[in-house]
């Protein structure tokens, strides 16, 4: 398909999301959309996909001019969406998932299962993508599931693929597979338009790149013809650091000292088993790993939102053992906690941006007095925060949802950062968010360490933990496989998370 | 008047603004709605009206009149009903007497005075709806709050001050014990707030038709299930009762109004009510700051229990004296109505329950003096659309094409953009 969109405005009150956007995607071409958040990727995609009306503008298709009313229209037209947050029903089977809304029937209202299920065997097996029919949904691994939404979309019949930041959600080795499978697509013909602002991955595998900012499109290149800080250049707006500049680190004590570790996940199976480690003040501890090998499991235990089945957890100059203790007492020690999912974990989106960014900290005098919360001192206490972090709000009075991805990291790091601090959690500090956004959480964190707070980042992004990292833990099934420092090869530590015990690299643990 | 607004571009973009849909104007937009929908209801229902209308062709404008002027009769004697007597205005200007005064604030004393538990039983429950929890069980612990404090009021006879303030504890501490009981449970084995009031209501009601038969609580002589009445020293003195003894408007008008300021107070500046906030909008990420969510569940439900409970109280000892076996009625589920028709808010919740009791006091006075008796139910079908509208702003905002509120339009494009 020939997706030719000319002149797309489109705004919401006086913010402009789109304007005049203009891009050519041509039958058989990937073509990356790059922009940081909020630069109108997804409201461009919106429109494309008839969710949204633009306000002028035209869409054509193989050189017809076409209006497109809901998304029932779109699919029609040969257009297939893979959403960020995929929309499967996890208790269905892939089949009933990939056929739901558009269900074979023989005589009705009888499901034909068995033709749904041999046609959905043949666009697999045509595409490589090795998906079994019966499975259910919740069983699969997230890369899978992600093959089964666009196994949906091709079943459709789409010629035009929509991937909105597809890798985000991914391990290295899955994102790898799907980088495959997408070219392979692309090869039978297929259109794709890939959304994401991982620069490596643009590089990697787009014929097209166009660079959205503010609504806008900056410009369109090719790899060829660019490279990394090009590309962020452009995004931005302005020359960005993508290597992280930090100094060597001046390790001191031992503050956090982790022994034996054993925490259960909610299935009663043991996700982390008897971990040990030291954090020292003036470090990063990187704990690496592909998700699921038990690094969400042990910062939750380790911040005190899951019980503990046994081992410690000492804090020096903490009386006691902080494995199983309440999350406020945690709190209280001096442990930051930058959660996860900010928007699940992190922030109550429909609460002000003011009392977010003082909700772990509702006791504290200075917020609450004689007469109750001090609202005064909370609204005074945003406006600091908001200049102080640059969190980009409209005001300290409006809902935290209204931020964007990055802007609400921000609220959370400054809330967690407006305590004394002795120990910084963070488990996947970037995920989800752009180049500046990055570059600043990163600046964060490193300054963090240099004022002596013991920091631990947990992380998928490989990338992440080598330049953050001045000690990696690699964390496979539930154990630590190792803890090597940061100039070891990314082949090794790939090696590690795959499993691959490496004791030559691997320091003595303390 | 068309001419005027087209000619002046200030008329007109007063008009645009106004064209905004905050909570005044669909609110003014759902009355305006129950007002035809009312209207039309009498015409089916008035055989005079629907006669008339038959021969509408013989003498349109005698239809149209007729019509007009029954309908605009039926509203304006609900208002004269439940706010203020036109006449008893009039007469009480040209000649200041007791008893005129009297007559004069009838209608909104009669308000008032169903309003105010209904204020405290909507307040109770907004505390659980804002919270996320939704608390079914006004009924029981309306019940269980009015059953403590009527035994508290027929048992002990001390000086007003001391009865009254015994029976507000006792009232507190059963309706609090039969909402945090539903807060533990849910607490402890996630068992779900809705059903578990729900169950509670048909137990306490059960509970008290036995023991309305039961020596304890019955009325020497009366088998059928009514309660000693309580003494008066426990009874919350009447405001207007120096002018006239048919007047009811009694001192729980003041709690309720304290009740307000107090909610207002607990939702915005407690620490609790601030914890509930958050837990009811994102638990988890509630527990990630700290906050026991089990513990903020419990107290949401006992809090809101209690305050049913002084509710139940203010009924007994303000208006009933006694507690017969339909005691409690419907106000429990009518005080659902009000906590959704205020929105969860304090001050809304107080206007809301006004408007559900001007519409009973007014709906009565209508149906006695309306010459065909336009039937009481008007006053509630006028009820339930408004709820029904203010519940869906949606649809009022698409009826009268309401332009999205500025702030929150622009909160909109952020997020789709993002």
């Amino acid at each position: 398909m020939r997706l030719e969109l000319r002149g797309i405005t489109k705004s919401f009150g006086s913010l402009v999301a789109n304007h005049n956007v203009s891009l050519t995607v041509e039958p058989g071409e990937i073509h990356c959309l790059l922009g940081e958040n909020g630069a109108g990727k997804s409201t461009l995609m919106n429109v494309l996909y008839g969710m949204l009306t633009p306000d002028s503008g035209e869409i054509l298709i193989d050189g017809e001019p076409v209006t497109i009313r809901d998304p029932k229209d779109a699919v029609a037209r040969g257009i297939g969406m893979v959403h960020q947050h995929f929309m499967l029903i996890p208790v269905f089977s892939v089949t009933e998932n990939v056929i739901l809304g558009d269900e074979p029937v023989r005589p009705w209202p009888f499901v034909d299962y068995r033709k749904a299920v041999t046609m959905i065997t043949e666009l697999s097996q045509r595409y490589n993508f090795d998906v079994d029919p019966h499975a259910t949904i919740e069983n699969l691994p997230i890369g899978t599931q992600q093959r089964v939404e666009i196994l949906k979309a091709l079943s459709h019949h789409a010629d035009l693929l929509v991937l909105d930041e597809p890798t985000a959600v991914l391990t290295p080795q899955e994102a790898d597979a799907l980088i495959m499978i997408l070219r392979s697509l692309k090869e039978m013909g297929k259109s794709i338009i890939f959304i994401t602002h991982k620069l490596r991955e643009v590089l990697e595998i787009a014929d097209v790149i166009t660079v959205l900012r503010l609504g806008e499109v900056v410009g369109s290149t090719t790899p060829a013809e660019t490279n990394e800080e090009d590309l962020a250049t452009m995004m931005v707006g302005r020359s960005v650091n993508l290597v992280v500049d930090k100094k060597p680190a001046a390790p001191g004590d031992v503050v956090l000292e982790v022994r034996d570790l054993l925490v259960e996940e909610d299935r009663g199976l043991t996700a982390v088993k008897s971990v040990s480690f030291d954090v020292h003040a003036g470090e990063i501890l990187a704990i690496a790993g592909v998700q699921g090998n038990g690094q969400t499991e042990l910062v939750e235990a380790l911040t005190g939102l899951r019980g503990v089945t046994s081992g410690s957890v000492i804090l020096k100059g903490y009386d006691g053992n902080l494995a199983g203790a309440a999350v406020r007492d945690i709190l209280h020690a001096g442990i930051g906690h930058v959660p996860e999912d900010r928007q699940r974990h992190g922030l109550v989106l429909s609460l002000p941006v003011e009392d977010n960014l003082v909700l772990d900290q509702l006791s504290d005098p200075r917020y609450h007095g004689r007469f109750g919360r001090k609202l005064r001192a909370i609204r005074e206490n945003a406006r600091t925060q908001i200049t102080d972090f640059d969190i980009r709000t409209q005001g300290p009075e409006l809902e935290a949802g209204s931020l964007s991805g990055g802007n609400q990291q921000k609220v959370v790091i400054a809330r967690e950062l407006s305590r004394e601090l002795r120990v910084l959690i963070c488990s996947q500090p970037t995920r989800g968010l752009d180049v500046g956004s990055i570059e600043y959480m990163h600046r964060q964190i490193v300054a963090n360490r240099d004022a002596n707070v013991a920091v631990i980042i947990v992380s998928s992004e490989l990338d992440e933990v080598l330049a953050l990292g001045d000690r990696i833990a690699v964390m496979y099934d539930g154990k630590i496989q190792g803890i090597v420092p940061p100039t070891t090869s990314r082949e090794d530590i790939g090696l590690m998370m795959a499993g691959a015990g490496n004791a030559a690299t691997s320091e003595e643990q303390a | 008047m068309s001419e005027s607004v087209e000619s002046t571009p200030t008329l007109l973009r007063v008009a645009m603004r106004v064209r905004e849909a905050n909570m005044a104007m669909v609110l003014l937009c759902a009355i305006s709605i129950a007002i035809v929908l009312g209207g039309l209801l009498i015409i089916f229902t008035t055989p005079l009206l629907t006669a008339s209308w038959g021969g509408f062709f013989s003498h349109p404008g005698g239809t149209i009149t007729l019509t007009l002027r029954t309908v605009w009769y039926a509203y304006e004697m609900i208002f004269q009903g439940s706010v203020i007597n036109f006449h008893a205005t009039n007469v009480l200007l040209h000649h200041w007497s007791t008893e005129n005064f009297s007559t004069f604030i009838t209608p909104l004393a009669g308000t008032l005075s169903y309003a105010t538990p209904l204020i405290v039983a909507g307040l109770g429950l907004a505390i659980g709806f804002r919270s996320g929890l939704f608390d079914i069980g006004g009924r029981g612990q309306i019940i269980g709050g009015g059953m403590a404090a009527a035994w508290v009021g027929f048992t002990f006879n001390f000086t007003p001050v001391v009865e009254i303030s015994l029976e507000i504890v006792a009232a507190i501490i059963v309706g609090g014990l039969l909402g945090g009981f539903a807060g533990v449970l849910k607490a402890y084995t996630g068992a779900h707030e809705v059903i578990v009031t729900m169950m509670t209501n048909y137990i306490v009601v059960l509970v008290m038709g036995y023991l309305l038969i039961q020596p304890l609580f019955a009325q020497p002589g009366i088998l059928d299930g009514l309660s000693k009445t309580i003494n008066p020293s426990a009874q919350l003195p009447e405001f207007l009762s120096h002018i006239s003894t048919t007047l009811y408007f009694n001192f729980g008008f003041v709690f309720a109004i304290v009740a307000v300021f107090g909610t207002q107070w607990f939702f915005d500046r407690s620490k609790t009510g601030f914890e509930l906030l958050a837990v009811g909008r994102n638990a988890e990420a509630a527990r990630t700051a700290g906050i026991n969510v089990r513990r903020s569940t419990i107290v949401t439900l006992a809090l809101a229990g209690g305050v049913l409970g002084l509710s139940g109280m203010m009924q007994v000892a303000g208006v009933d004296h006694h507690i017969s076996p339909t005691f409690g009625g419907s106000y429990g589920f009518d005080a659902i109505t009000v906590a959704l028709l205020g929105r969860n808010r304090p001050w809304g919740v107080f206007f809301g329950a006004i408007f559900f009791g001007a519409m009973a006091t007014g709906g009565h006075i209508m149906q006695a003096v309306t010459p065909t008796n336009i039937d009481y139910s008007l006053a509630q079908v006028i009820q339930a659309v408004v709820v029904f509208c203010v519940a869906t702003p949606a649809l009022i905002i698409e009826m009268f094409k309401l332009r999205e509120p500025a702030r929150r339009a622009a909160v909109n494009a952020q997020g789709a953009a993002a």
